[in-house]
């Protein structure tokens, strides 16, 4: 069925398929982990923490902190995803046959990204899968949070593309996860209320973009708005947008890529 | 194809490369001619690599012109990146999947239907002896296997340009040989063949023309015979000569 695409294409189609076939190769490695880890904070700070703090905003903290458990798993399945496929590719010199096609720059960086927003939502659906069967939670709007889910894993996998272009080792991989990306996603509402810290604090969250994917994806989930869910979304697209036109520059460049 | 009318199949103008102070190229043109078999030697360093890697749109040239078939390489990135096929000096096979699957992934981005891939890839992984090792991940794959993997891969959506960059290095006598029966026949076809390569008897053996390259420069491109005419009967002697004026007495 695919022959019947323009040969670029399916060229294109076909870089996707392999991205997925990548991580479907390797799915204790890549899928399982996240749900089980998501299963663990549910039942740590859910269960047996959760239970010492007092609702918020009517909602048990279980309930409240699944959103973010969500969100936190496609942001890193999204991320890893894509700067270790660009990182490994340049390592083995396999992304010079991706620079060799006849792909243009664009289709080079969409399957790229797609590779990583296909298991950042897969995780992440299955995340939300277990997380409402633990906590017996039924989403307030499922179209709504698989845009959230989508967006997000668009804008955490472009991003992945960048940190894969920029590393040289793997090391620096880490750096970015450890030093950059953790700190904003539990900076970013993922276990609180933002009306629960000081003011300061409060302003230096308004300041993350991870708190209006949190706050998109608990609109989508619960019902539940600390910020208009239209504000979210214009935020949330605004950043995918810019990350995904910055990858594509740095493509077209070919920065890191061609000396 | 686009690029029917052309004679030329690549034209390099006044190609530059600079990596901070050091000179790689210098300037250098070069039109090698649709179907014929072309041989680019030099000495370690003297742009080889480059030279390849600017034409098939790998590194970005500091200056200069590159067409293939009377095209722009970079506007017509497309039909230019079809038209070539490049098996590189390092190897850059994809360790996550076995030969076949590999394969069909890298035939599939050049858009060819499943078909006529699956047709291809078995006519050349018998070609090459690769057929018993269809089921084996690229990685494990010994070097000869590995440069035979390389070239199926550059063969495999039927380029009119083939570049080869040191194929040979590091094979046994029996693929060196097969290899190049392999090439004689390929560029009968009409196809066109550039070759680097630091054995003087395959240049010699295969080649209709030969520029030598030496310290970003063209020092010579003329027709085999002239070349060798030009270095005393045998390809060597011009290196010997090089180096001598160098200062270098081995």
């Amino acid at each position: 069925m695919l022959d019947r695409f323009p040969p670029h294409w399916i060229g294109f189609l076909s870089l996707v398929h392999r991205e997925v076939a990548r991580f479907m190769a390797y799915k204790s490695m890549t899928v399982f982990p996240p749900i089980l880890t998501t299963i663990l904070y549910i039942v740590v700070f859910g269960f047996s923490l959760g239970g010492r703090i007092q609702e918020i905003h009517t909602f048990s903290y279980i309930e409240f902190i699944i959103p973010g458990l969500v969100l936190m798993s496609v942001i890193m399945s999204a991320f890893n995803h894509s700067s270790g496929s660009i990182f490994m590719s340049k390592y083995d010199y396999s992304i010079q046959d991706v620079l060799l096609s006849p792909l243009s720059y664009f289709q080079m960086v969409m399957a790229f990204t797609l590779g990583g927003i296909i298991r950042g939502v897969l995780v992440g659906l299955l995340v939300l899968a277990s997380g409402c069967i633990l906590a017996h939670l039924t989403p307030h709007s499922i179209s709504f949070t698989l845009l959230f889910l989508i967006l997000t894993a668009q804008i955490f996998s472009s991003f992945g593309i960048w940190v894969g272009l920029w590393s040289e080792r793997w090391d620096q991989q880490a750096f970015f996860m450890n030093f950059f990306l953790m700190p904003m996603i539990f900076l970013g509402g993922v276990f609180y209320a933002v009306n629960m810290l000081p003011p300061v604090w409060q302003f230096v969250n308004h300041l993350n973009p991870v708190y209006y994917m949190v706050s998109g994806i608990r609109y989508g989930m619960l019902n539940f708005q600390e910020v208009s869910p239209w504000t979210s979304l214009w935020i949330v697209l605004l950043s995918g947008f810019t990350l995904m036109s910055i990858t594509i520059v740095l493509f077209r460049m070919g920065y890191k890529l061609k000396s | 194809m686009k690029f029917q009318n052309s004679k030329v199949a690549i034209e390099i103008s006044g190609l530059k490369k600079t990596y901070g102070t050091t000179h790689v190229l210098q300037g250098i043109d070069l039109k090698i001619q649709r179907g014929s078999f072309f041989g680019l030697l030099g000495p370690n360093g003297a742009g080889k690599t480059t030279t390849i890697h600017i034409i098939c749109g790998l590194t970005l040239a500091s200056g200069g012109r590159v067409q293939i078939f009377g095209k722009d390489h970079l506007t017509h990135y497309r039909e230019a990146r079809r038209a070539i096929g490049l098996s590189g000096q390092e190897y850059n096979l994809d360790r996550f999947f076995p030969l076949h699957k590999s394969l069909t992934y890298h035939g599939r981005l050049f858009g060819i239907p499943k078909l006529k891939l699956k047709n291809q890839i078995e006519k050349l992984l018998h070609q090459f002896g690769l057929h018993e090792h269809r089921n084996h991940k690229t990685h494990k794959l010994s070097g000869g296997l590995k440069r035979r993997m390389m070239m199926v891969k550059a063969l495999l959506h039927d380029p009119e340009i083939l570049i080869l960059d040191e194929p040979t290095a590091g094979v046994d006598v029996e693929l060196r040989i097969d290899l190049w029966n392999f090439l004689r026949k390929f560029n009968q076809e009409g196809k066109t063949i550039i070759l680097t390569t630091h054995y003087l008897e395959e240049a010699e053996n295969l080649c209709q023309e030969i520029a030598i390259l030496s310290k970003g420069k063209i020092a010579i491109c003329d027709t085999k015979e002239n070349v060798i005419q030009q270095a005393k009967g045998n390809l060597m002697n011009y290196f010997i000569t090089e180096k001598q004026s160098e200062g270098f007495n081995a």
